[in-house]
């Protein structure tokens, strides 16, 4: 294939790739939870981040991952201090975020393209470095999110039920918003910190119209995820056109083809193969 | 089997005294179903037994141990109200949500054909075998409540705690439900602790009745109370302690 032959594009498919597979795994619990503007609102301390790296001159991606996670910290540590406040002390985290990142970039000298690589991604200059910390993070994400799954799975369903069970919700909450802002840093290389939420939620939505269980919810979230990306980053290719927007666009697409009916469609079609497997299973017992 | 301590226990919403010195004694084994007019504190009790709620005065023990230590965590089964709110659209199957019973705090190891077996189990325990790859969202409010009866029962607990288990369900479905509850208190000997305003289905199941209105006005058995009280209009009025 022609796009694979250039650096940048295998370095891009494997960002997008990695960012394909982890925004789902946190977007299903994003949805289930009700949280989904959390992914803007950790984007905009992120991009605090990314302009406090340029102001102190450290590499701004290793910054904004480090201040998101802390901000992550913090939104959960007041979210359950201040349960009826909750919602106006997130927008306050989120707003000051943003100002001190305004502030940062009239302090900071941000190379050519920076800022608007941060807002809207710039998967095509992704480099090693920028792979070792996406791969490195999505590791530490995957492992996480594999430990406490069943525990974030009970929360979701039902907080008390879980507290009740012995889950230390405050800590388990605390560490999925911190998985979450690491996402958030890893998908803001491929799309930008404003579309980030996106790839966190659309394939979740997508996924959630075949109306499947949890676990088959989130594989074929990863699926929409993955054709996503890759199909929007060769087309941006071909076609000349910005490769955030274009993979946010796909995925955009794929929720709307679900939606008029093809997702109900597939899934009854799965439904009735697997049942007649069954059926031919028990014959052959 | 747990049995429960309630000992002069006291709980206010602000300048609302809900619960005031309340002491109660449940044996373990016993079905006690807990009635009262609104407000009265029912279900700010269940959540204390639970450990969701901690009383501002007195003591609350679940299998002689004070409720807020850790080691009772997991072995109290709760069914909390309104279910079918919080399962509108949750993607997720009937043996998925039960199967949330079994390593739900992340601290027991269960193999995949074990979990089946339990979950299988469970589900024709509360006679959903059939509806297992359903999901939960799409089922009717009685059928909800089964499920969540299940997935408590899986985490094998010693006590069952359930709030409101029948609002939001038809008189035939409330029947069933309470009905599956006594079959689950005989067969298995399990403690349980139901809220409840539906007085006439739950005394019928039940072995003790504990009328709750700020403190104790009654608690006995349940034949006492069908006997004695239950077609008292202004029962709850009552303040025998």
């Amino acid at each position: 294939m022609e796009v694979l032959q250039y650096d940048f594009m295998q370095r891009a498919l494997i960002a997008g790739l990695i960012t394909a597979i982890v925004c789902p795994l946190i977007g299903i619990f994003v949805v289930v939870r009700r949280q989904a503007m959390i992914g803007d609102g950790l984007g905009h301390i992120a991009f605090a981040g990314v302009m406090g790296g340029y102001v102190l001159g450290v590499y701004p991606t290793a910054v904004a991952a480090l201040v998101t996670m802390l901000g992550a910290g913090a939104i959960e540590f007041v979210r359950h201090r201040h349960a009826r406040h909750a919602d106006t002390a997130l927008a306050i985290f989120f707003y000051t975020g943003l100002a001190l990142a305004v502030i940062f970039s009239s302090m900071a000298r941000v190379p050519g393209n920076g800022i608007i690589g941060v807002l809207f991604g710039s998967i095509l200059t992704v480099t090693s470095s920028d792979i070792w910390l996406i791969a490195g993070s999505a590791i530490i994400v995957l492992a996480v999110m594999h430990y406490y799954f069943g525990r974030l799975f009970l929360m979701s369903f039902d907080e008390d039920v879980a507290r009740v069970a012995g889950i230390n919700t405050a800590l388990v909450g605390t560490i999925f918003s911190m998985m979450a802002a690491l996402v958030v840093v890893v998908g803001m290389r491929v799309v930008g910190i404003l579309l980030v939420s996106s790839l966190m939620i659309i394939p979740v939505a997508a996924a959630h119209l075949m109306r499947r269980g949890f676990k088959a919810t989130l594989a074929w979230s990863v699926v929409f995820s993955i054709i996503s990306v890759l199909g929007g980053l060769i087309l941006s290719f071909q076609l000349d056109i910005a490769p955030g927007g274009t993979i946010v666009i796909t995925a955009v697409a794929i929720y709307l083809i679900l939606l008029s009916g093809l997702g109900n469609a597939i899934s009854k079609l799965l439904k009735t193969a697997r049942a007649a497997g069954r059926s031919a299973d028990k014959k052959n017992y | 089997m747990f049995d429960i301590t309630i000992k002069d226990v006291t709980f206010a919403y602000g300048a609302n005294q809900v619960l005031n010195n309340l002491s109660l004694e449940i044996a373990a084994g016993d079905f006690v179903a807990m009635v009262g007019p609104n407000g009265a504190g029912k279900s700010t009790l269940l959540k204390m037994i639970a450990g969701l709620v901690r009383p501002d005065g007195g003591i609350v023990r679940v299998a002689g141990k004070e409720i807020v230590a850790a080691c009772i965590a997991g072995k109290i089964g709760y069914v909390p109200q309104h279910y079918a709110n919080n399962t509108a659209g949750f993607p997720a199957t009937v043996e998925e949500i039960v199967a949330l019973g079994l390593n739900s705090d992340g601290t027991k190891k269960v193999n995949r054909d074990g979990a089946r077996h339990i979950v299988t189990h469970m589900l024709k325990l509360v006679g959903m075998e059939e509806l297992r790859r359903r999901l939960v969202g799409e089922l009717s409010g009685g059928q909800q409540q089964r499920v969540m009866v299940a997935r408590a029962l899986a985490a094998n607990p010693g006590v069952l705690l359930l709030d409101e288990p029948t609002s939001g369900v038809d008189y035939d479905t409330g029947t069933k439900i309470y009905g599956l509850l006594g079959e689950l208190n005989r067969n298995l000997g399990i403690t349980i602790v139901a809220v409840s305003h539906d007085i006439e289905k739950v005394v019928r199941v039940a072995s003790k009745v504990a009328c709750i209105n700020n403190g104790i006005c009654f608690y006995g058995d349940s034949s006492e109370f069908r006997k004695n009280h239950a077609s008292e209009p202004h029962f709850f009025s009552y303040q025998v302690k």
